[in-house]
């Protein structure tokens, strides 16, 4: 899982592998209950809070590494953008990154 | 013989660690005043500690209990707190606690690190101050979510600013002396300054206790027994939704369940709970095995510092962090608010009882925090402090600016 991405993926692989992410950050048996889709916030729709969005955030810097600043973007946002951010954000920011 | 004002928000939590601390000043001779709104805080205040409220003609009232008043979560809350609660309770005090000063003419003021004003009518008089860190997982932030701890800071610079302290940095964590009320033990690996002291929590347990059903605690046998209490915070529909959770979870199960909350929240509750608006927590703590809480510091580190394990249901501000600590120390597990149902509290209140590790790991962060000195400790640092009696002649504005702190 930790493996640095090699290959660049498209929109609907990040969004897979984002969604996999948030599942292991809230647990299966509560996305089963939750639409989750690109417009999805992570404040709101996804109800996450501070700490379940840092270790959502550790997942994206483990799995890209070096390859996408995922931290240091995140980092960058001030209150607002970020209980606006929706998922959609960082499939694009990392699409950028590729 | 030195004086001393602590300057308290009007939040329990904020002010009960100030209390033990002050009553330890005050066996030592010195005289402690405690400046807030909060009329009520006299009656707890330690023998000889003075009252000095903060009056104005505007109604201060409304600044009391403004943070019971709305229903926040996640990282809004902490945008609603400094927004809705924090500036204006900050520009609402500032005047009275600079009165205030003027007369208690303290040689040390105290100020919670939510109480910005209190450093800086303190910096804006070149009078020595220390920071009282009563939610020690606030500090946590600037590391765990970077861009949020900027936008805090830069709510606080702004009202120095408008307050006359200039520039960009914030000057509301005294760079002299930052009590911070935990052990690095359970505060978790993070790079601070030296003037970070980690004196481990401080409980006021000095005051009349509220009373409990003692008889009735012990006629309920040899069942596990827990506590569970979302703190004073959180409103009426909260705690509905909250507690009838709770129900859910525990009636008919094999174990003591002590609720704190109003008894009326519900027209029966099961014959299992003990319901009680307000318990002597302190007290009751040696008679448990594990405490479900929202993850206030205090509750926390007072169940962690009798060796017992948590579940955690953070709801806003700061609860989050505290709740990633108890994890991270192994203490206890975790359970989103919003999204929790009855099953997953049970599972995790039986996992808590029954895996020996959550026990282990809190006894482990309560040794760490009877290593940390507590209130006896935070003294002698204030003590240190307060200008000296000039010797030798030497002027007491010579002794003033040697130790002169701004």
């Amino acid at each position: 899982m930790d493996a640095i991405a090699t290959h660049k993926l498209n929109s609907e692989e990040i969004f897979a592998l984002l969604k996999q992410f948030i599942t292991e950050v809230i647990g299966e048996e509560f996305v089963e209950d939750m639409d989750i889709s690109k417009e999805s916030s992570f404040t709101r729709d996804l109800e996450m809070d501070s700490i379940e969005i840092v270790s959502f955030s550790e997942k994206v810097k483990s799995h890209f590494g070096e390859h996408v600043d995922f931290t240091g973007w995140l980092s960058g946002m001030d209150l607002d953008q970020l209980i606006n951010l929706k998922l959609g954000d960082i499939i694009k920011y990392i699409e950028q990154c590729q | 013989m030195a004086r001393f004002a602590f300057i308290v928000p009007p939040l329990h939590g904020h002010v009960n660690p100030t209390l033990s601390l002050g009553a330890e000043l005050l066996t030592r001779g010195h005289e402690v005043g405690w400046i807030t709104l909060d009329p009520s805080l006299g009656n707890r205040l330690p023998a000889g500690g003075q009252l000095l409220l903060a009056e104005y003609d505007q109604d201060s009232e409304a600044y009391l209990d403004q943070i019971t008043k709305k229903n926040v979560s996640g990282i809004e809350s902490i945008k609603f707190l400094y927004e809705e609660v924090l500036i204006p309770l900050n520009r609402f005090m500032y005047e009275g606690i600079n009165t205030l000063l003027d007369r208690f003419k303290p040689d040390v003021v105290i100020n919670d690190h939510q109480l910005f004003t209190g450093a800086i009518a303190a910096y804006n008089r070149h009078m020595p101050y220390a920071t009282s860190v009563t939610a020690p997982a606030a500090i946590k932030m600037v590391e765990d979510l970077p861009g949020v701890h900027d936008w805090e800071v830069k709510q606080i610079v702004g009202l120095q600013q408008e307050l006359g302290v200039p520039g960009n940095d914030a000057i509301v964590l005294s760079e002299k002396l930052t009590l911070v009320y935990t052990s690095k033990d359970f505060f978790g690996y993070m790079d601070t300054p030296d003037h970070y002291k980690f004196i481990g929590p401080v409980f006021n347990n000095r005051h009349t206790p509220p009373p409990f059903n003692w008889e009735k605690l012990s006629q309920m046998g040899t069942d596990p027994r827990i506590l569970v209490s979302i703190g004073t915070t959180f409103d009426h529909a909260y705690k509905k939704e909250f507690f009838s959770k709770v129900i859910d979870a525990f009636a008919n199960e094999a174990v003591t369940v002590i609720v704190v909350s109003d008894e009326d929240l519900f027209e029966h509750w099961p014959s299992n709970f003990i319901v009680q608006s307000r318990v002597p927590q302190l007290d009751l703590l040696p008679h448990l095995d594990g405490v479900v809480c929202h993850g206030g510091h205090n509750t926390v580190c007072e169940t962690l510092s009798h060796g017992l394990p948590l579940v955690v249901i953070p709801i806003a501000y700061d609860q989050s962090h505290v709740a990633g600590q108890v994890t991270q120390a192994e203490s206890g597990v975790r359970l989103n608010f919003k999204r929790f149902k009855a099953p997953h509290l049970r599972e995790a209140v039986w996992e808590i009882l029954r895996n020996p590790v959550y026990k282990q790991a809190a006894q482990r962060i309560q040794d760490s925090f009877e290593r940390s000195g507590g209130a006896a400790t935070a003294a002698d640092l204030l003590e240190d402090l307060a200008p000296v009696i000039p010797p030798y002649g030497m002027t007491m504005s010579q002794a003033f600016y040697r130790n002169k702190v701004y």
